[in-house]
């Protein structure tokens, strides 16, 4: 098991003539992803990396049975092109792209919950099911099977932490980057209600950073009974206060947006933290061995 | 962004909503002809928070007054920033100071409506403003705002004034692409009319592509900005300057951050955020070092790039013909790691230049340098 992404996937690449989109091609096939079809307006009957193309996504989703979609196009067209794809009937999308107007991302996130959708993004580099499949542009050596559960909101320290947790045997079942934006599909409440039901993740690593109330939705979690064991790091220990640090939500505009309050909420929670990126990986060792620990 | 609170205003204006008669002075001779009736509020109009507490806000009873108090707010600085203006108007009356709001909300995935019936300055000291989650603005509902609002204020004629007020904020913020509309404090005046007495709107800056004002607001906060932010900005660089003696040049704003954060766990701080992510070229890495090396709190420069995406092997090459050709005497440390990152050492090897395997031993290194220099 994973989360959302199987070795089942049929991926479609919206906007799959584009620079990101030809890429893609190439890099999921040689992640043992299944790219059946691809979207471009006005280039339908064309073939990329002898992939077929469509004009529109419901004539790709009634030709090649794709049941998830991964959407490379500009942000001043992205509402439209998740709409069409959300509407279309495909059940997973990511949308990486950065730049999304906060408005365009909230009708995104209501269209998804509306359909039954589940949407990764916008401002991440998707989603990965290491061994099984990929949806999205992260680099595929950071990344092993295992029985850790990850969420990001960096898409850097996400490729970062995965290879270092990698490194050190400690493998995932799936890693979504839930991204560094304000508003997005699938939140950090439900990526973590994801892995708590997905009977191979043992354990739930959580990559978070100052600016927003993302983190406390973990915090909330870790207090449940039947919580699964979690660990986390987050980043911006040093940031000051009222300066946007690259992401949009990345600022701190109250106490309770700071790297100190969020520590403290998951600390007395329960939730493993780690200081910094160097004891990421013990911390998300010393979580998983509570998970391996049989019930008294 | 934050625009001024003129600007703000203006926008509460155009919802019909009340905010004292004012008017904008530039000059001190506008500051002279000025008409509103004394006693008067002079308030710093800079896109910067706590104004207030830093002595931008004064009251003049006396024309002369007005002018000393424009002449001496023109020339003070908040967080850097110079006043563009100053707005004088019409000192209040006032009964109550209420706290309304609406911003976009992580945990909402849109709109939250915040209402206080105790606002002004001491907000954050008080309890937690009552928070209503709308998501989009058109599921805004009076009833299940009121039924919230009940136990906390009890005046039913401010408490519908409150529920019109907050509905029209909403209409704002999806109009003109706002993050945050906040009126703090929302007066409430002697005869129950309320009156928006600041305002903090932050727009959008996403929402550049289509709208005209957000384009605008961007421009003029560019032609302000200091010369190394606007650098980076049209470099495609992202930089915050910091207090500490580490220039760290790094690639993505989590990495970066978790780089800054691992300089402090060494013992030192980083000099600066500087994500060069969006521009790994000549230029981009040229520009960092030109900002690194001229900046005086900056003693030495760590380089730490994880390569996903990027090829490390042409930052490698990249790296070794501008520390070639660099004049800088401070010490610098490089730590390539990720995508052909066995290539990248083998270039730096072949320059006399060492990569460190990890971030964490690369960051020891720069700060015992740094230390090692001032010593």
């Amino acid at each position: 098991m994973s989360i959302l992404l199987g070795a089942d996937a049929r991926v479609l690449i919206v906007g799959i003539t584009g620079k990101f989109g030809t890429f893609s091609v190439k890099d999921l096939a040689q992640s043992q992803t299944k790219v059946v079809a691809g979207v471009a307006t006005g280039r339908g009957g064309q073939a990329i990396e002898g992939v077929p193309v469509f004009s529109s996504v419901a004539a790709a989703m009634r030709e090649t049975h794709a049941n998830a979609a991964l959407v490379y196009v500009p942000a001043v067209v992205a509402l439209d092109a998740v709409l069409e794809t959300i509407e279309a009937g495909c059940p997973l999308i990511a949308y990486p792209g950065d730049g999304l107007p906060v408005l365009d991302a909230m009708e995104m996130r209501a269209a998804a919950l509306d359909h039954g959708a589940h949407l990764v993004g916008p401002n991440s580099p998707g989603l990965i099911s290491p061994g099984k499949a990929k949806l999205g542009f992260m680099p595929s050596f950071c990344y092993a099977p295992g029985p850790i559960g990850v969420i990001s909101r960096s898409g850097s320290l996400s490729y970062e932490a995965c290879f270092r947790l990698s490194s050190a045997g400690l493998g995932q079942s799936s890693v979504i980057g839930i991204g560094g934006d304000p508003v997005r599909g699938v939140n950090a409440a439900e990526a973590i209600a994801l892995f708590h039901d997905d009977p191979e993740t043992r354990a739930i690593i959580y990559l978070g950073e100052i600016g927003g109330s993302e983190e406390y939705a973990l915090a909330e979690y870790a207090k449940r009974p039947d919580a699964k064991p979690a660990a986390a790091l987050l980043v911006g220990r040093t940031a000051p206060a009222g300066k946007k640090m690259g992401h949009a939500a990345a600022m701190i505009g109250s106490y309770a947006e700071a790297w100190a309050a969020k520590v403290e909420a998951l600390d007395r929670a329960g939730v493993v933290i780690a200081r910094n990126l160097d004891g990421l990986a013990a911390a998300a060792a010393s979580a998983l061995a509570r998970a391996m620990k049989p019930a008294a | 962004m934050l625009v001024t609170e003129a600007q703000g205003k203006a926008l509460l204006r155009s919802a019909a909503i009340a905010t004292p008669s004012s008017q904008e002075l530039r000059s001190l001779d506008e500051a002279r002809a000025c008409r509103i009736a004394l006693p008067v509020a002079v308030k710093a109009q800079v896109a910067a928070g706590g104004r207030g507490k830093a002595g931008g806000i004064r009251k003049a009873s006396s024309a002369a007054e007005l002018e000393s108090a424009f002449d001496a707010i023109m020339g003070m600085r908040f967080a850097g920033e110079a006043p563009s203006s100053v707005l004088v108007e019409s000192w209040l009356d006032i009964d109550r100071e209420l706290y309304l709001a609406v911003a976009i909300d992580s945990r909402v995935g849109g709109f939250n409506v915040l209402y206080s019936p105790r606002g002004g300055v001491n907000i954050e000291d008080g309890p937690p403003p009552l928070s209503y989650p709308v998501g989009l603005a058109r599921n805004f509902r009076a009833h299940a705002f009121r039924a919230l609002l009940e136990p906390v204020e009890s005046d039913v004629k401010v408490r519908e004034r409150v529920i019109s007020t907050a509905r029209r904020l909403l209409e704002i913020a999806q109009a003109n692409e706002c993050t945050t509309v906040e009126i703090n404090p929302l007066v409430v005046a002697k005869g129950g009319a309320l009156i928006a007495a600041d305002a903090k709107i932050v727009l959008d800056e996403a929402a550049v592509f289509r709208k005209a004002a957000t384009a605008s607001a961007i421009a003029a906060s560019r032609a302000k900005a200091e010369q190394d932010i606007r650098r980076c900005e049209e470099a495609n660089l992202m930089l915050v300057w910091l207090d500490g003696e580490i220039g760290l040049i790094s690639g993505g704003a989590g990495m970066t951050m978790a780089a800054m954060d691992a300089i402090d766990g060494a013992g030192a701080q980083p000099a600066c955020f500087l994500d060069v992510s969006g521009n790994p070229t000549p230029a981009g890495f040229g520009l960092a070092f030109d900002l690194l090396d001229r900046a005086p709190n900056v003693k030495g420069i760590l380089v730490s790039m994880f390569g996903g995406g990027l090829h490390t092997d042409r930052v490698a090459k990249t790296l070794v013909e501008l520390l070639a050709r660099r004049t800088s005497a401070k010490p610098v440390t490089l730590r390539l790691n990720g995508t052909r990152s066995d290539l990248a050492t083998t270039i730096l090897r072949e320059a006399g230049r060492q990569n460190h395997a990890t971030l964490e031993s690369a960051v020891a290194d720069i700060v015992k340098r740094v230390a090692g220099a001032q010593s």
